[in-house]
């Protein structure tokens, strides 16, 4: 993977490189940043935030509701029986496995959503170790030949940076 | 069943029936006294008053049956449940040994096989071959000699006639030498253990714990 | 935070991973000497029979059980500090997170095994799981053991995830910090972290959602647990406040150990400037509140029980405070309710010292309410002549103790191999003191304006 990055010290100054490789003409999508902390009060923190996975939840914990009614009533009424003269099919007891499973069905598919979702498990992608000794990675992904130079202007311009590169060139 | 504590002399005959006939091992009297024994009927006693007016009483127990059995909701296995006949049973196939239904049980009628049971030669002979051995680690307790009862009705079946009264006995109510135990069907009410339920002298145990238990006893109730 | 400070804190809390000292292999080899002779006393009860143990007519519930409902209480903490400190956004959370939710998942893996180790026939226990059998029969639904299977099986998996996802960042910390067989295992462990916004807005959004969802299942599990008592028609079990009732005790258990575990990690792991009695002192609160709460729930249940006046209930009620269980329960309510207010209501004793002593305390007294919840009602229930006295056996004894050496155990590993403290919260959060200078910017709302600025 051929790749072009800047490393930088603080929010403020990969802020400004953002800002600068978005007025080079690069749209979110292929501006990679990677940070140590979440850089929630920045503004290029706030990318790629929306996301279904609220959604996912409360559909898993469906779907765990409705095993556990299934597997209740299925099992209950199909074989009914008599344990201390109680209803074979009462919604008292039958609540607490269908509260578990919901909550299950709500906790596995959240966790489904978010390994896929932040492609986790997937190796590759642009990344320097240096990033866990608090530097911010800001860079481009396999750039076009010809939007290279401008590119690493961009980088250049805020002098706190270390601008690398990877791959053949 | 009907258990007739005026009758009922304390003698132990319907311990020692019940074991006969359900293959129940006897523990040692080391493990006994730690508790281990499985008297799936037992003879309580109790001493009332002081001494020189001192009564003995006693008091046969065995499972009550109950139509609204603790013991039944909480086996996480079904292994206790109750029968269309109103028994309930206790299928050791089935059990894990949790022994919830034991510490449910008002009466203390369950009870746990703690070892697996061995009879000395040439003791393993007497064994009935029509009930199941219970391996260590399930639970066992009184069936009314259901194995009685089944073979009674495979039998009347096969002879196209109904159960009459009397003809099936659990072995405690056959042993028992002054007829105090009595056995019958109580969806009949002219049965004769549905004569005596009703008798002004019967009781149940422990009804205010709402089980509603099948066994009657009846004994006078006495001025003091 | 300078990055200097910022490079301190990763130094501090990665160093427990890449040395060892001699003492690391003294406490395994120790606490796993103690659980392989916990396991080979079970084996011996499976092989010889249950009658090993000390249960017996009519008590068939005893330590087992009594270790059973004690580790699930104490698996509380995390869910405590983890899921509720999150929500409401309580700062001073932030080191103590990790080492909360490592009890609770531990917690619940030896509380767990307990409903097998006391099994009559455990290798059968399979069968709780529903799945479609040859015979046609699935578990009872409506039996409380079942109830516990889903809700202790639920808490778990959401534990452990719980545990596991924030862990992932600092997966990437070590993978990044370490080479050769070291690297790669991290490698694999942190899933390709980069720290992307996209993954850390995703985590932090399945953090939240896991910290709502757990809530609600850690008090249905401890109030399961509760049902397994107060659905069987026991003198003093049938009290409809053993919901509530045991969740709060367990609250209470579980804050003493994370009190307990706190303090050893910081004295072992040379944590002083993370933990910091600070965190020892708001623990020491909740620890104080929920004695309270637990004073109050007993005051509850035994002055309902003293009105009823039953005679089988009044029965058991004396036998613990009067008569042979009386010396335990009355170190019960010392250990429980005397001790914390003292050491936690006056303020100069609310120091680590006081906190960990009173947590001690709080360990045993916790223990001696769910053995006195089981065995006295047990033995003495309605009828006379079936009464029983539970005499405790050295198999027990060992199973039960050795629990705590299998956490000690657990919880070394885990720290040997995981850090104890999560980096990026740390980092996240405001700055401790002992950490540096507050990053100016960092709680600043960015300024900066999309668009060009050349």
């Amino acid at each position: 993977m051929k790749a072009i990055y800047g490393l930088y010290p603080d929010g403020q100054s990969a802020q400004q490189v953002v800002n600068r490789l978005r007025a080079a003409g690069l749209t979110d999508r292929e501006i990679t940043v990677c940070s140590s902390q979440p850089m929630e009060h920045y503004e290029f923190g706030q990318m790629d935030r929306a996301t279904w996975i609220w959604w996912i939840a409360c559909g898993g914990g469906l779907i765990g509701m409705a095993s556990a009614l299934g597997l209740s009533w299925l099992t209950e009424t199909t074989w009914p029986i008599d344990v201390g003269g109680l209803p074979a099919f009462a919604w008292w007891p039958n609540l607490i496995i269908t509260f578990e499973l919901t909550m299950l069905g709500a906790i596995i598919a959240t966790v489904v959503t978010l390994v896929i979702t932040a492609r986790l498990g997937r190796g590759g992608g642009l990344y320097d170790p240096e990033v866990t000794e608090g530097k911010i990675l800001v860079g481009v992904e396999n750039p076009s030949e010809s939007a290279a130079p401008a590119l690493e202007a961009a980088l250049r311009a805020v002098d706190v940076g270390e601008v690398r590169t990877i791959g053949e060139s | 069943m009907a258990a007739d504590l005026d009758r009922c002399t304390g003698c132990g005959a319907c311990v020692t029936a019940c074991h006969a006939e359900n293959n129940i091992s006897t523990v040692g009297a080391d493990q006994a006294a730690r508790g281990r024994a499985k008297h799936w009927i037992r003879v309580e006693r109790y001493w009332e008053g002081e001494f020189p007016d001192v009564q003995l009483k006693f008091r046969p127990v065995m499972c009550q049956q109950c139509d609204n059995a603790p013991c039944e909701p909480v086996c996480p296995t079904y292994a206790s449940h109750h029968t269309p006949d109103g028994l309930n049973a206790q299928v050791y196939n089935r059990c894990i040994g949790t022994r919830y239904c034991a510490n449910a049980c008002p009466y203390n009628v369950r009870f746990f096989d703690f070892f697996n049971p061995s009879w000395d030669k040439p003791l393993h002979l007497q064994l009935n071959p029509d009930v199941s051995l219970r391996e260590v680690g399930v639970m066992e307790k009184c069936t009314f000699c259901v194995q009685r009862i089944k073979s009674a009705q495979i039998q009347a079946k096969a002879e196209d006639r109904k159960l009459a009264d009397g003809e099936v006995q659990p072995s405690c109510a056959q042993a028992c030498p002054a007829k105090a135990l009595v056995f019958g069907d109580l969806d009949d009410p002219e049965s004769a253990v549905s004569r005596l339920t009703r008798s002004p002298r019967g009781s149940k145990l422990l009804e205010d714990v709402g089980t509603r238990p099948n066994v009657a006893y009846l004994s006078r109730q006495t001025e003091v | 935070m300078s990055a200097l400070a910022s490079r301190r804190i990763t130094d501090d809390l990665v160093r427990p991973l890449t040395r060892t000292s001699w003492r690391f292999y003294l406490l395994v080899a120790l606490f796993g000497g103690i659980v392989a002779t916990a396991a080979t006393a079970w084996l011996s009860q499976a092989y010889f029979g249950f009658g090993v143990t000390g249960i017996r007519w009519p008590v068939y519930w005893g330590f087992y059980v009594t270790s059973f409902v004690f580790w699930i209480g104490i698996s509380h903490a995390g869910t405590l500090i983890s899921a509720i400190l999150r929500l409401v956004n309580a700062g001073w959370r932030r080191p103590v997170t990790r080492c909360a939710e490592v009890i609770t998942v531990f917690a619940l893996m030896i509380g767990a095994l307990f409903p097998i180790i006391h099994l009559g026939r455990p290798w059968l226990a399979f069968w709780l799981f529903p799945y479609p059998s040859e015979r046609l029969i699935w578990p009872n639904f409506r039996s409380p053991l079942v109830w516990d299977f889903f809700a202790i099986n639920t808490y778990l998996t959401g534990s452990v995830l719980f545990l596991l996802l924030p862990m992932i960042p600092d997966f990437a910390v070590v993978r990044d910090r370490s080479t050769g067989l070291r690297h790669r295992v991290y490698k694999a462990l942190a899933l390709g972290w980069r720290g992307t916004p996209r993954q850390w807005h995703r985590l932090e959004s399945a953090m939240h959602i896991m910290a709502i969802a757990i809530l609600p299942v850690a008090v249905s599990v401890h109030t399961i647990v509760s049902f397994d008592f107060s659905m069987a028609p026991v003198p003093m079990w049938q009290s409809t406040i053993f919901g509530p009732y045991f969740v709060a005790g367990a609250i209470f258990s579980g804050i003493a150990a994370l009190i307990i575990a706190m303090a050893v990690l910081r004295r072992f792991l040379h944590l002083q400037d993370y933990l910091l009695p600070l965190h020892f002192e708001n623990l020491g609160k909740l620890l104080l509140v929920m004695a309270l709460l637990w004073g109050y729930f007993v005051f509850n249940e035994r002055l309902v029980t003293y009105y009823g006046n039953g005679p089988a209930e009044m029965a058991v009620f004396w036998r613990t405070q009067r008569e042979s269980f009386a010396p335990l329960y009355w170190t019960m309510v010392i250990c429980n309710f005397v001790a914390p207010l003292v050491l936690m209501g006056i303020r100069r004793l609310r120091t680590i010292t006081g906190t960990v002593i009173a947590s001690l305390g709080v360990i045993v007294g916790m223990w001696l309410e769910r053995f006195l919840i089981i065995v006295p009602s047990l033995g003495h229930k309605y009828l006379p002549n079936s009464y029983g006295i539970y005499r405790p056996q050295p198999v027990e004894i060992i199973v039960a103790f050795s629990t705590f050496a299998a956490m000690a155990l657990l919880y070394v590993l885990f720290a040997k191999f995981v850090p104890i403290i999560s980096i990026w919260e740390l980092k996240s959060g405001p700055q401790t003191p002992a950490s540096g200078v507050a990053d100016a910017s960092h709680g600043a709302v960015s300024t900066a304006v999309r668009g060009a600025q050349p």
